[in-house]
């Protein structure tokens, strides 16, 4: 599996994927005009991280995102319930959801994204 | 109209008017916008929570007027992009932010729009929550250009119920106003 990234710009968040430790990262703020510059290219790895993941490997997917437009909050979901049904079917994921102590909008996000999933494994960290 | 800039600037001071535009409004000129009102009301040593939720309405209401002005031109570029024109007045009135925007829309898109925002005015902060997540889960509106959620957004951001105006301009077009207070 390689190694790939999406370099962050004003407006869109950075997305990494480190191969040698099964992790995903996105991080920064997320509100473009069309969220499909960065929900298909992500979707897209995601698809192919799982059609070649062996049973012992544990992917861990840090999400710190200060802030994020309602489309991308769309996104997220759609990425979640991604994830859940991959744990569902035995994957081994962990989501960390995190957020700086005084962004209560980040903190009630991650909350209210907890609530609906029950296979995912879902963190909420403040930093 | 020289002389009367002055006494517009006043009238906006007045209104506690810190920032306004009106004309043809992109993305790019968002972040720019979004960056220097952030800078501004750090520096009227607003909290960062209450900074994040003003920035957030502000792009909530400027991608609604790129979204879905009917002030659009289409430009003559290979990515068919538009410029889509609206107002937005960013102001500080009764101890709280406010955010006000406004752009023109199709005389029959009218009645669905009050409608949809009638019934935002109407629910409290829990049922907004709850709908604001079954809308979530649900394909976005063949009409939306995003996930059809903003004003649900808008309307959890907003200390007061949200208010909203149409006013007809002629027999296509009515002038539609929306305004968040944070």
């Amino acid at each position: 599996m390689d190694t790939w990234k999406i370099e962050a710009t004003k407006y869109t968040p950075a997305i990494y994927f480190d191969a040698a430790n099964n992790v995903l990262s996105i991080k920064g703020e997320s509100y473009p005009e069309n969220v499909d510059q960065i929900s298909k290219p992500l979707f897209t790895g995601i698809t192919s991280y799982f059609a070649q993941a062996t049973p012992d490997q544990h992917l861990t997917v840090n999400i710190e995102l200060t802030y994020f437009n309602s489309s991308s909050s769309k996104m997220l979901l759609d990425l979640f319930d991604r994830l859940e049904e991959a744990a569902a079917q035995g994957e081994k994921i962990t989501v960390n959801w995190i957020y700086e102590a005084d962004n209560d909008t980040a903190e009630e996000f991650g909350v209210e994204f907890k609530e609906d999933l029950e296979a995912l494994t879902f963190n909420l960290v403040k930093n | 109209m020289l002389d009367n800039l002055y006494q517009f600037k006043k009238e906006l001071n007045q209104r506690g008017i810190f920032f306004c535009f009106s004309g043809p409004l992109s993305q790019e000129l968002l972040v720019e916008i979004g960056d220097t009102l952030r800078n501004q009301m750090k520096q009227e040593e607003a909290s960062s929570s209450t900074i994040l939720k003003v920035f957030s309405v502000f792009v909530e209401q400027a991608q609604n007027v790129i979204h879905y002005s009917a002030e659009k031109i289409l430009l003559d570029s290979p990515d068919k992009a538009t410029l889509s024109s609206g107002i937005i007045v960013v102001g500080y009135e009764g101890q709280h932010y406010y955010v006000l925007c406004g752009n023109l829309i199709d005389n029959e898109v009218v009645d669905t729009l009050r409608e949809q925002l009638t019934k935002l005015q109407q629910m409290n902060k829990e049922e907004l929550k709850r709908y604001y997540k079954e809308q979530r889960k649900k394909e976005a509106p063949e009409s939306s250009k995003g996930a059809g959620l903003g004003f649900i957004e808008l309307a959890r951001h907003s200390i007061t119920p949200i208010e909203f105006e149409f006013q007809q301009v002629d027999n296509n077009f009515s002038f539609f106003s929306l305004k968040t207070a944070i």
